[in-house]
């Protein structure tokens, strides 16, 4: 054992309504010397120093690109292939001289746009479609959403329900159109209906797998911490859960809009208005495959430009708050 | 409170599952206000079990617990902070549980950061701070539950030699300054001799209290002086006859 010495220790600074000051008097006696006292200060700026040095040492700076070497970084990789792309494509229909309804060059292809554009049909199927499948999505998201929560909290449910979500998240949601137009007949029902079906697993089922990605740790944390139920869930869990739910909310969104163009190409005519899918199959039907081009040019731009415009920079926040990087967009 | 222990543990027992092997066998242990008790153990002698039971994240088999202050604050080995919340958030996150009106989070947040000497880092997030920095947040986090017992789960593990000697002598600092009763769970002797008041050593399997050394606790006392090695040697002796006894 050791020979105390503890004769020397301050007590000055100790926090007395923490603690009953006789049981301080026990472990130590109390010494008001003023050079103790400049001592035990000294150390604790000496302590300061040596702990900022070590921080400075051990953190390392980021540097953040500036916006637009961001912008160039990401834009022009995609914009110079497609360019590229586009000059093979128009070269080879000037070499090989194809026939022009089998193999239209980029050039009728623009024409075909073009002229899309200007009987206003362009304007009105882009329309349609983003709405429906902007509501569709939403629909999905507010009932996805609910369900994916009770999935994760309820054991018995999961159980249950669980391979059946699963089961209809493989399930192609185009088979759904027959049923959903013996039900529904030509309206805008039995669109919804097949984003519904498309989406809603999607949704569910990544914010399954984002509250199972939860570190129990966290959890512990917020128990120690004396969150009650609803707090825990809505202060650790779902902000933790926030990268699975992400990814499930953009795979919901690109099946909302499969489905959508399935739906539209199958079910023409009734009450349902005009889509970029039901412009396919009205370019399909006159044989105009210069137009079927253009429209299937469309319907992909719109799905780069909402992964763009939309999900990427909310990813990008909710990664980089968490130091994770998303691929390839640095 | 005086007279009153801060935590009182009766006659403790714990198995996992009924028929489970027992892992704290009829543990008692009373620990003072103020105190900081260091338990030392190889690994499977269930301290960090009774840590657990102690803060409430476990129950006991049999025996009792009592903690004087209602509840206690927890450390972890790894630093537990929430990834997407600032290191002032992490902290203001402990006060709004605590029932801190609004208002008074930030700056209290601030002062805590302080204590710990982070104040300039109150606005990174967790991975921009190293595992050192981090640890520290996690102990404002605890201050700012505001608990009489603080219960530290093997908090250094994880960090080099330079940065555990230096939130040594930080803690040590932060104990003096605010009279919390400490338990601190350790595989590491001198880490034990260096902290510690009172170093209990747990035998394993079952896990027993086997000895408890007292520690003088002078203030400027360095893991590599002489006093440390000299009791590190005879306590690190002892843990060599207790994990003997299970090679059979």
């Amino acid at each position: 054992m050791l020979p105390d010495t503890t004769a020397t220790r301050t007590t000055e600074t100790r926090n007395t309504s923490l603690i009953d000051s006789d049981s301080v008097n026990d472990r130590a006696a109390v010494d008001h010397s003023v050079t103790d006292h400049a001592a035990v200060a000294q150390a604790a700026s000496e302590l300061r120093t040596l702990e900022s040095g070590l921080d400075a040492l051990q953190s390392v700076a980021v540097t953040e690109k500036s916006p637009w070497r961001r912008f160039l970084d990401s834009v022009l990789p995609p914009v110079l292939l497609l360019v590229a792309l586009t000059a093979a494509w128009q070269f080879y229909v000037v070499i090989a001289q194809p026939r022009p309804d089998l193999a239209p060059g980029p050039l009728d292809v623009a024409a075909s746009m073009a002229e899309l554009w200007s009987d206003g049909r362009l304007q009105l199927a882009v329309l349609t479609s983003l709405e429906r499948g902007g509501i569709g999505f939403l629909i999905a998201v507010a009932i996805g959403t609910p369900l994916g929560l009770l999935l994760a909290e309820w054991r018995l449910l999961r159980r249950a329900l669980g391979p059946l979500l699963s089961g209809l998240q493989v399930l192609p949601s185009v088979a759904w159109v027959p049923a959903a137009i013996l039900w529904f007949g030509l309206s805008d029902a039995t669109v919804y209906f097949v984003i519904l079906m498309g989406a809603i697993p999607s949704i569910a089922n990544g914010l399954v797998a984002g509250v199972d990605q939860v570190p129990p740790q966290l959890r512990r944390v917020g128990t120690v911490l004396g969150a009650n139920r609803g707090q825990l869930a809505t202060l650790i869990v779902l902000p933790a859960a926030m990268p699975g739910y992400f990814a499930g909310l953009k795979q919901g969104w690109a099946f909302s809009w499969r489905s959508l163009m399935a739906a539209e190409i199958i079910t023409m005519g009734g009450t349902i208005g005009f889509g970029l899918g039901s412009m396919l199959q009205q370019s399909r039907e006159l044989a105009d495959l210069s137009a079927v081009l253009a429209t299937i040019l469309v319907i992909l731009a719109i799905g780069i430009l909402v992964e763009l415009v939309f999900f990427a920079p909310i990813e990008r926040r909710l990664l980089r708050r968490r130091g994770l990087r998303p691929g390839g967009i640095r | 409170m005086a007279g009153q222990s801060a935590i009182q543990i009766d006659a403790v027992s714990k198995r996992f599952t009924p028929t489970g092997p027992l892992v704290l066998d009829n543990v008692s242990l009373t620990i003072e206000p103020g105190d900081f008790v260091c338990l030392l153990g190889a690994s499977g002698c269930g301290k960090s079990t009774l840590l657990n039971i102690i803060a409430g994240l476990e129950h006991p088999s049999s025996g009792s617990i009592t903690v004087a202050s209602g509840n206690a604050a927890v450390m972890f080995q790894d630093s537990a902070l929430l990834p997407w919340l600032t290191a002032s958030r992490n902290v203001e996150l402990a006060l709004r549980l605590r029932g801190v009106p609004r208002a008074r989070r930030r700056s209290e947040a601030r002062e805590l950061l302080d204590v710990v000497n982070l104040a300039d880092a109150a606005e990174k997030r967790p991975h921009e701070l190293s595992g050192g920095m981090r640890q520290r947040v996690a102990l404002a986090r605890s201050l700012a539950q505001d608990r009489q017992v603080l219960l530290m789960d093997e908090p250094f593990a994880a960090l080099d030699a330079i940065t555990r000697d230096l939130l040594h002598e930080e803690l040590d600092r932060v104990w003096r300054e605010t009279g919390r009763t400490i338990v601190f769970v350790t595989h590491n002797v001198r880490e034990a001799v260096r902290l510690g008041q009172r170093v209990l050593l747990m035998s394993s399997r079952p896990g027993r209290i086997a000895n408890e050394w007292q520690v003088s606790g002078d203030a400027h006392r360095r893991i590599e002086s002489p006093e440390v090695s000299r009791l590190s040697a005879e306590i690190t002796d002892q843990l060599r006859q207790e994990i003997r006894r299970n090679a059979a």
